[in-house]
């Protein structure tokens, strides 16, 4: 069934009503995006999103890289949360091929996907307000104090990894670094710090009532009309929906911790903006409780990378989706023959993709200055929404 | 309206208490802050314990690179001045660090420790050809920068999965299908030895340029090599 | 003739303090915004980045000067000119000292809030000048904010005016050399006037959080985003003289002017203009935007009634409570 935004409008090409391209070059749409508005006044009558400005046949290019060699080139979709990116690829690749991932490889990657999602929730406050008050003001303040913060999880990840940005740390069946010596305790030092500028973050921002003022009512999504759109993550939750794979599909070592999913219901800006605080402060718990109980053993379950060739597979295809700090990030393989060292269409589907399909129903009827809170709140990467 | 006055002061406030922290910032490059012991960003062709360069142009990394930076021309199979024996050569090296994606693939394959990564960035360039670094160019860098701390033959034993694992899941078939597709025909965890002994001449000791603190600490890092006390549920 | 060269001398000698001030006001916020944002600030041109306003000003006269197609040519051209003079215009009344002030008129308050309101009309030529929709969205949102936040400006400034019952700017500060300030006492009307007339003061120059209409991340630079070159320099330095002749305005009206409670005079009156100046970049760099159907709620629906009223208590005050203010 095709969905259809309900326009009222007669005449498209009336000539009260003002063309704006929200172009591919602006300061504040996360990327290279490109809407068109029909303005009526200062009231948006019609969004037409246009995708494809980043597009770098990232798909097709995987389809001549051997299996060993894709794990680098995912991370650069949604480049502001690579650890999950490599985690959706590698376990697409160990279903197919059946490979069993040890118990400390497991646990390391829910390590890292929890600080990434923290990572990346603390770049979306910045942006978001960078949005709201501009470059050259109050945005700006909040935002240089969240990558303040984001920087202590970098280094982090520099400590294992030896990247700060670009990790390529994952490989199918396992991990590729392990953990040094004293991490844990440099994890709490971080995790610490971190904490205690939350409530900072809020007096600059939730708690803030011109923020409140910019973001409450606006931009309201509907439960159904998400679930219809296919969009998941914080965007769904806080429009009422109670769904995390985390806890609902398990992967990891989820099964083997607590994971608390935050639900909002009004659906609103704000809602996501609480949505995501939420999952900031519930990060920081399951690190903490996680790493300290790291299981001791192997941290790949497969031969380590050696040569292109080394991994074939003819057939099958999976599907294998994770929640990442934007929703539901999946990756859909199917193994073919010629050459069967690589995949014959590998497919990733993208959780920004659906949240910037809701743009063209939820548009009409605010003004500009609501459309970027509204565009700063879906989130969106346009590095894996065009791939 | 004064839950807004309240709020806007809290606000500045807030930023105001910024201005008498410490920044965070430090003027670089005046001020370099120290980087974690495994910071990669560049490459470096080291020499081997005898002070020959350590490369045999086996092109594994030259193959394995998912960017095709790396060009190399073999030298052939010589005899060594040094060492009297007959050993292979690499004539020719070109590493375009301007495509290079930092993958660290190239440093995981090599079995002779011949490539590795340093932990000082190229200084930025005017030119794309002063970024693609030749073989003088490795091997200074070699001497120059601090190595990191990964090399070939520690990253594949480190993640060698334990003996006893690989045994049994080649005997047993491959079952735990993706319920919604039809099971992959491919047997990929058969043992056969195509890969190269993971082990052989291994040169750890004979690293001139190695950041002291990274050779005292790696022997003790390898907690994952130790084999599995449990078997993996 | 004696009064048209003590007005040429001293408008020339302030206006060349107030573009020092500037520069170093720029310095200065960079520094500030730096130390807010837990980082440093410029540092590298000039001991701790003194003459980082200097490389700015000579970056910006060595651009190109780009001229859309099909814009308005002399409007374009003029917009950035007039801003300039009427940012530099106001400054004329000001009074840094007793004997230093450019032109002692009767009706300076008068003055400011006329002058003050025409700055509206560059901002819009610019705006409509540019042939660009970004710019002509950026002018309409001036319009209407620079119009509708001129009402509780001139109600603000009318409360100093009613209580010392002088309409000169010089006069109602030497008033308060003689009594008290304003913003101490009367307590009611003075600082509650006080703070209506900063952010009135806010809004007619564009400040975060009334900034709407150079809203950078909706608009790209909103009214100035076809500027560049000299043209864009005359426009962000109107800005910046604007904010600093509003800090005088108000230092002169409600925090008496040169007086102090020793060796009154210039050092005062610079060092109140100059914290009201921090205070504007204090609440730039820490608040969000409102968007402007909530700036003109604020305006119309809290800022108007409350002016009033402020105006009505200042005029009872001086009616009906005997003896001296």
């Amino acid at each position: 069934m095709m969905i259809q935004p309900e326009l009222e409008l007669e005449d498209e090409h009336d000539a009260d009503l003002m063309l704006l391209h929200f172009g591919p070059q602006h300061p504040s749409t996360h990327g290279v995006f490109r809407m068109d508005l029909l303005l009526d006044g200062e009231i948006i009558v019609k969004a037409t999103p246009y995708l494809g400005y980043l597009h770098r046949a990232v798909e097709k290019l995987c389809e001549r890289l051997a299996y060993v060699q894709i794990t680098p080139i995912v991370d650069k979709n949604d480049y502001v949360a690579p650890m999950t990116n490599e985690q959706a690829l590698v376990m697409g690749f160990e279903k197919l091929l059946a490979v069993e991932v040890p118990r400390r490889a497991r646990w390391m990657r829910m390590i890292f996907a929890e600080l990434q999602r923290l990572a990346s929730h603390l770049l979306w406050l910045g942006t978001f307000t960078l949005d709201l008050g501009g470059a050259l003001g109050g945005g700006s303040t909040l935002f240089l104090h969240c990558f303040r913060e984001r920087e202590l999880i970098l280094d982090l990840f520099e400590e294992v990894t030896g990247a700060r940005f670009h990790y390529n740390t994952h490989t199918i069946g396992g991990n590729r670094h392990d953990l040094p010596a004293g991490f844990a305790a440099k994890v709490k030092a971080a995790l610490d710090t971190i904490e205690t500028r939350i409530p900072e973050y809020e007096a600059l921002s939730v708690d803030n009532s011109i923020f409140v003022a910019r973001t409450k009512g606006v931009g309201v999504l509907t439960g159904d009309l998400a679930l219809e759109l296919g969009i998941t993550g914080p965007v769904l939750r806080a429009s009422g929906v109670d769904h995390d794979l985390r806890r609902d599909a398990p992967y990891h070592a989820y099964d083997e911790i607590e994971v608390r999913v935050p639900v909002e219901h009004e659906g609103d800006c704000l809602a996501r903006a609480k949505v995501r605080f939420a999952e900031m402060r519930e990060s920081i718990r399951i690190v903490r409780d996680a790493i300290d109980g790291v299981p001791e053993g192997p941290i790949n379950g497969f031969k380590p990378v050696r040569q292109p060739t080394q991994v074939k597979a003819t057939s099958g295809q999976v599907y294998v989706a994770i929640e990442t700090p934007r929703g539901e990030l999946g990756t859909f393989v199917i193994a073919g023959s010629d050459p069967a060292t690589s995949p014959h269409r590998l497919k990733i589907r993208p959780p920004s993709l659906h949240a910037l399909s809701a743009l063209p129903y939820i548009l009409p009827g605010v003004t500009v200055s609501d459309a970027v809170a509204i565009l700063g709140s879906l989130d969106p990467i346009m590095g894996e929404v065009d791939r | 309206m004064v839950n807004a006055i309240f709020d806007t002061l809290r606000a500045l406030k807030t930023t105001l208490v910024t201005v008498f922290r410490k920044p965070q910032t430090v003027e670089f490059p005046k001020v370099v802050r120290p980087r974690a012991e495994r910071y990669r960003t560049s490459f470096a062709l080291p020499d081997d314990e005898n002070g020959e360069l350590a490369c045999i142009a086996c092109l594994a990394c030259e193959r394995i690179c998912p960017s095709q930076v790396i060009k190399m021309k073999s030298g052939g199979k010589r005899e060594s001045p040094v060492t009297g024996k007959k050993r292979a050569y690499v004539d020719e090296f070109v590493l375009d660090l301007s495509a290079c994606i930092q993958c660290e693939l190239c440093i995981q394959v090599c079995n002779s420790d011949a490539i590795t990564m340093v932990r000082e960035p190229e200084t930025p360039a005017f030119a794309r050809e002063d970024l693609v670094l030749d073989l003088e160019k490795l091997r200074a860098n070699a001497r120059n920068k601090t190595a990191s701390w990964g090399r070939g033959t520690k990253l594949q034993e480190a993640q060698e999965p334990p003996k006893a694992e690989k045994k049994a899941a080649a005997a047993k078939p491959p079952e735990a299908k993706p319920p919604e597709a039809k099971p992959p025909e491919a047997k990929p965890l058969e043992a056969k030895p195509l890969e190269a002994k993971p082990h052989q001449a291994k040169p750890p000791q004979a690293k001139p340029l190695e950041a002291k603190q990274a050779e005292a600490k790696s022997p003790e890092k390898e907690p994952a090599s130790a084999p599995a006390k449990e078997t993996v549920p | 003739m004696n009064a048209l060269l003590h007005g040429a001398v001293y408008g020339a000698v302030i206006v060349t303090v107030l573009l020092t001030i500037t520069a170093l006001g720029l310095w200065f916020e960079r520094k500030f915004a730096g130390r807010m944002q837990s980082r440093l600030g410029p540092t590298m041109v000039g001991p701790i980045g003194l003459l980082q306003p200097v490389a700015d000003v000579l970056k910006l006269l060595q651009k190109e000067d780009i001229v859309p197609r099909d814009a308005d040519r002399p409007l374009f051209d003029l917009a950035p000119l007039l801003s300039a003079m009427l940012a530099l215009a106001v400054a004329a009344v000001v009074p840094f000292s007793p004997k230093a002030i450019a032109s002692d008129l009767d009706v300076g308050v008068l003055w400011v809030l006329a002058i003050g309101g025409l700055t509206v009309i560059p901002t819009f030529m610019a705006g409509w000048a540019s042939n660009n929709k970004f710019a002509l969205l950026g002018g309409m949102r001036a319009i209407a904010q620079s119009v509708s936040y001129g009402v509780p400006l001139v109600l603000a400034a009318l409360v100093p005016v009613i209580l010392t019952g002088s309409l000169s700017v010089s006069g109602i500060a030497l008033w308060q050399t003689h009594h008290h300030w304003i913003v101490v006492w009367p307590v009611v009307p003075g600082l509650p006037a006080f703070v209506l007339f900063f952010l009135a003061m806010l809004a007619e120059s564009n400040r975060i959080p009334f900034d709407i209409p150079e809203a950078e991340s909706e608009l790209v630079a909103g009214v100035t985003t076809e500027y560049t070159g000299m043209k864009f320099t005359l426009f962000y330095m109107a800005e910046y003289v604007h904010t600093l002749v509003g800090s005088a305005v108000a230092a002169a009206l409600f925090f008496g002017g040169w007086d102090g409670p020793f060796h009154p005079g210039l050092v005062w009156m610079v060092a109140k203009t100059l914290l009201l100046f921090v205070s504007v970049y204090w609440v730039r760099w820490s608040l969000l935007r409102l968007r402007s159907d909530q700036l003109l709620a604020l305006c119309w629906k809290w800022l108007t009634p409350i002016g009033i009223a402020l105006v009505l208590f200042a005029a009872a005050w001086v009616e009906f409570v005997p003896g001296e203010l």
